[in-house]
């Protein structure tokens, strides 16, 4: 290309870029001189340029723009928003031009008399109003080839401060200023740039990425001869090695500093996306931008730019309501989108925030089950946290009518890839009516990562530091440990199940070792997906330089990168991302793991459940609800001991019961004995088992015809009869025995508290009967609300009622208020109601009815609580 | 070998300026607007000015007004460029100090005659 014209590109892009800003900094700001000033002379040098070159079609344009802006200067014609609009829309043009010379080296044939034609009419002043209201609609940004605005890699060049150290740009840029201000207050105007200007070469890219590439070996080279010197000492290299240690950090870091660029470059089309919208689709938008001068390496800018634009865009679209929606919501009428950018801990943090009207959950969800990426249970058993992310799969819009600007088939899924594929992550939180808010982390360059060094099978690998959340070392003896869900390794840290990767089977670098062994388990996290790593040993992190992984390994997505260590060693990075989708079954190993916590936290019952199956005394598969089990484990059957004749175990510096369902069965032999530990409080027992068999997930319909005590009946799950334990009926084994004496220390002094428990599950009321007996009081129980109504029609006294919410007939909030009728017998007693999901409004109405206290379903340390609580404070009040 | 500045806010202009001053065996400075340009001067004055109107930071007027006024100003021979939107502001720049007048796009015939009018070349 020839290099006028070149230079006559990349000096217009410039120029452009800086006009689209200034418009829309023109149009909240009409009257401002400066800015009027400036653009008018933007408009003018490209005007001017054009004649030098013969591009008689970019001339005119630029002309009649020119002509147009001269007037606002002038103070002739008023800014108006329908006038910018046009300007922007000639501006357009000369984008689109622009584009077609580049890929063409000649000026598109043609001519745009229309446009020419407005823009005269409009600087004569009787321009046809309605003949441009449709002006801004017609601005198609995105079809039209956009001319890259600031942008130089499309072309090659890249503006580079003459002084590549920080501070000898700082010194320069403020010297020129404060000479200015002697010679005249009016130029203060966009002065920076070109004052800077002076000082500035511009270098190809390629030349850039040529000097990092050999500044990346000095590094690896300078790491490999320190290690050399670590090994040798009084070597008579230390000196000049250190040097050179120093040199080549600098060098380093200075080569780096080339490539940043501030995050405004990235940002500087948005203002005019944001206004182009706001027109387009009658709202009001403020941009904030805050951190426009925080620097990235220009590659990393590249690829983010496209994702930011289009969540703003989303934002903007889905996120701000139209002004009367907002006053009805008690909100200003401007709505404001915030970016802000800033550095924590080597990455960069972009934040993309709104205070809009939020994600909407319930249309998520409807969106989800409609295009069958879950199902109604499915979502039931689903946090708020984990629905939100659906709106990161492929083909996912929750906007109701697809707008011109949604609905462009690029989705926030495409912002995930793109955004994963540099190494970052994307984290959403959102308030329904409140607004959202992205958090992207990146790395601030893609050339140089900080790592965690890790061995497997005596190789080692790396594992980029971004994803790293923590490192547990589990070894059998520590609190930490391997445990196996259905041979699947999890670790429980922190209350919570984390599924596990084996690298060294993963990789099929041979057998997994014995899980009593110890190992290091890092950490993962991937979106929103956690995981662990068991690796063999972690040393420590390292800063290394990421090479690409040559074509012949490219399709092992496990890897994303090799290196080579300060060692001289060729490691592999690895891609955590790719661990997570080969390894499939952490999908559902994680999502059912979720799916326990999201039970256990808000204690959902709608017909599924998570029961832990068994076997023990027979060939008879049987089934608890894993909500009921705090641990499995695994006992050394010689550590079993006995008191008073029955088992015990010495378990976290406790006994623990021991309670086996076949009543003869023997403890004898030696090996291992799986039991599963139910806890209560601080009491804990273990219920002795043959064998645990796996985890389902199930609806039980309990016959109750079972005669046995300990079980409640059969069930059918995952198609096998299975006998279902009654957890209550052990609990009570083991707890008469060991802690009878406490209870009725408890309440050993008053006759027995009598409890009316009503509700339609006999699970739940066989679960609770004994449980509650077992705590010393005496319980009635009644399946529906009617025939505990005749229980106080005959006249039966109880101290608390005890009652499920949804229940066939009469429903939770009816009983309670038939039972708080005035005169009525029961009318003083306190009303518990158990509930599995309790809204706010819900509890407003319960307590209006008259519920003395609520009580998550599955919360049985809390019923216990509140009713010990509610009985003290009416014995105190009576 | 005479010296010439060329003071223009575009980089183009200037390569093309600095093409054609350099056929004509001047040796060329370059300055992006009346503020570097006034700094140039006063380490030392070229024999030629070519000067462009409108410029950030400090414009085409505002410079050629300073010039004048510094000890030695008066030598340079300044050629101002203008548009054809500009031509109000001819009189203006003749006033302030201008030499002569050049419209835009020029190329190198204009350039040599309009300097041999003012008998900085030779025809």
């Amino acid at each position: 290309m020839d290099d006028l014209l070149r230079e006559f590109l990349t000096e217009t892009s410039e120029s452009i870029a800086q006009i689209d800003v200034e418009l829309v900094k023109l149009e909240q700001n009409p009257n401002n001189p400066e800015l009027l000033s400036s653009i008018f002379r933007l408009v003018h040098t490209i005007k001017g340029t054009c004649g030098f070159l013969g591009l008689p079609r970019l001339e005119h344009l630029a002309h009649a723009g020119e002509n147009v802006l001269g007037k606002f200067r002038d103070g002739e014609l008023p800014v108006t928003p329908l006038a910018v609009s046009l300007i922007l829309k000639s501006i357009d043009t000369i984008k689109t031009l622009l584009a077609v010379l580049e890929a063409t080296q000649a000026e598109a044939p043609g001519n745009d008399e229309e446009l020419i034609a407005e823009l005269n009419a409009m600087a004569e002043g009787h321009l046809d109003h309605v003949a441009t209201v449709s002006a801004p609609k017609e601005v198609h940004m995105d079809d039209a080839p956009v001319f890259p605005a600031n942008v130089p890699d499309e072309h090659g060049f890249v503006p580079v401060p003459a002084s590549e150290t920080g501070k000898a740009q700082t010194a320069s840029a403020p010297a020129p200023d404060a000479k200015k201000q002697e010679v005249k207050p009016m130029e203060e105007l966009g002065t920076k740039e070109s004052a800077v200007a002076s000082q500035s070469i511009r270098v190809s890219v390629d030349q850039l990425e040529n000097l990092m590439v050999i500044a990346s070996e000095l590094v690896l080279t300078r790491n490999q001869l320190m290690q050399i010197l670590r090994s040798q000492k009084d070597s008579a290299f230390a000196t000049p090695l250190q040097r050179l240690n120093h040199v080549t950090s600098e060098l380093q870091e200075g080569v780096m500093k080339t490539r940043m660029q501030p995050i405004g470059n990235a940002w500087s089309k948005l203002p005019r996306v944001v206004r182009d919208l706001s027109l387009e689709l009658g709202k009001k938008i403020n941009l904030q931008m805050v951190g426009a001068e925080t620097e990235l390496d220009r590659q990393v800018l590249e690829l983010i730019k496209d994702p930011l634009t289009h969540m703003v865009r989303n934002s903007a679209d889905h996120g701000i309501e139209v002004p009367a929606d907002r006053m009805q919501a008690g909100k200003q009428e401007t709505g404001t989108i915030l970016l802000n950018a800033y550095h924590e801990g080597g990455h960069i943090v972009i934040e993309v925030s709104d205070d809009g009207k939020g994600l909407a959950i319930s249309r998520i969800k409807t969106k989800a089950v409609q295009s069958g990426l879950a199902t109604e249970a499915d979502l039931a058993n689903m946090t708020d946290q984990q629905i939100m992310q659906f709106i990161f799969k492929p083909g996912f819009s929750t906007a109701t009518k697809v707008t011109a600007v949604s609905g462009r088939g690029v989705g926030m899924d495409v912002v995930k890839t793109n955004i994963e594929k540099i190494g970052g992550t994307v984290d959403l939180q959102s308030t329904e009516g409140k607004g959202s808010r992205f958090l992207i982390k990146i790395p601030l360059t893609l050339a140089i990562v900080s790592a965690l060094i890790v061995e497997c099978a005596g190789e080692r690998f790396a594992i980029p530091q971004i994803c790293v959340v923590e490192l547990v070392h589990a070894s059998a003896h520590s609190e930490y440990h391997v445990e196996r869900i259905n041979n699947t390794p999890v670790l429980r840290l922190r209350n919570r199940l984390l599924p596990l990767v084996s690298l060294r089977r993963t990789l099929k670098l041979g057998e997994d070792k014995d899980s009593a062994d110890t190992a290091f388990i890092v950490v993962i996290q991937v979106g929103s997906a956690n995981f662990g790593i068991i690796v063999d040993r972690v040393f420590d992190t390292e800063e290394i330089v990421v090479k690409p992984v040559s074509p012949i390994l490219r399709h092992i997505e496990l890897f994303s990168g090799n290196t080579i260590l300060g060692d001289g060693s060729v490691v592999m990075i690895l891609d955590p991302n790719g661990v997570a989708t080969r390894v499939g079954e952490i999908h559902a190993a994680e999502s059912s793991a979720a799916k326990q916590n999201a039970r256990q936290a808000q204690g959902r019952t709608d017909g599924k459940q998570s029961l832990l199956l068994f076997r023990a005394c027979g060939a008879a598969p049987k089934a608890v609800p894993l909500s009921l089990v705090a641990r499995l484990e695994e006992i050394d059957r010689k550590t079993v001991e006995y008191s008073d004749n029955k088992p015990v175990v010495q378990y976290r510096g406790k006994l623990m019961p021991l309670v086996s369902i076949d009543v003869d069965a023997k403890m004898a032999g030696e090996g291992t004995q799986p039991i599963l530990v139910f806890s209560d409080q601080e009491r804990s027992m273990g219920l002795i088992v043959d064998e645990i068999i796996d985890i389902v997930e199930d609806r039980i319909n309990v016959d109750l015809s079972a005669q046995r005590p300990g079980f409640l009946g059969s069930a059918i799950v995952v198609g096998k009869a299975t006998d279902v334990i009654d957890t209550g009926h052990y609990l009570a084994q083991a707890y008469q025995d060991w802690f009878g004496k406490e209870q009725e220390g408890a309440f050993g002094e008053d006759s027995l508290h009598r409890v009316l428990l009503v509700d339609d599950s006999p699970f739940f009321r066989n679960l609770l009967a004994p449980l509650l007996t077992v705590a010393g009081y005496t319980v009635t129980t009644a399946d529906n609300a009617a025939d505990a109504l005749k229980l106080q029609e005959e006249g039966s006294v109880f101290d608390v009622i005890v009652s499920d919410i949804e229940m066939p007939g009469m429903n939770g909030f009816d009983f309670a208020a038939a039972v708080r009728r005035e005169g009525g017998l029961w009318s003083g007693v306190p009303f518990i109601a158990l509930s599995s999901h309790a809204t706010p409004r819900d509890i407003e109405r319960g307590r209006m009815v008259g519920f003395t206290d609520y009580v998550a379903k599955f919360n049985r340390e809390a019923l216990l609580a509140t009713l010990q609580q509610t009985l003290s404070s009416v014995k105190v009040s009576a | 070998m005479k010296s010439c500045l060329i003071v223009d806010d575009s980089r183009v202009i200037r390569k093309v300026a600095r093409q054609i001053f350099d056929t004509l065996g001047f040796s060329c400075e370059e300055a992006e607007d009346g503020k570097v340009a006034h700094a140039a001067c006063l380490k030392k004055m070229p024999d030629v000015i070519l000067l462009d109107w409108n410029m950030p930071v400090m414009n085409g007027i505002e410079f050629l007004r300073a010039l004048r006024r510094e000890p030695g100003g008066q030598t340079p021979v300044v050629v101002f460029c203008t548009t054809e939107n500009d031509l109000n502001h001819i009189q203006e720049a003749l006033t302030s100090g201008a030499n002569e007048y050049i419209m835009k796009p020029f190329d190198a015939d204009i350039v040599r005659s309009k300097l041999s009018q003012l008998g900085v070349i030779e025809a």
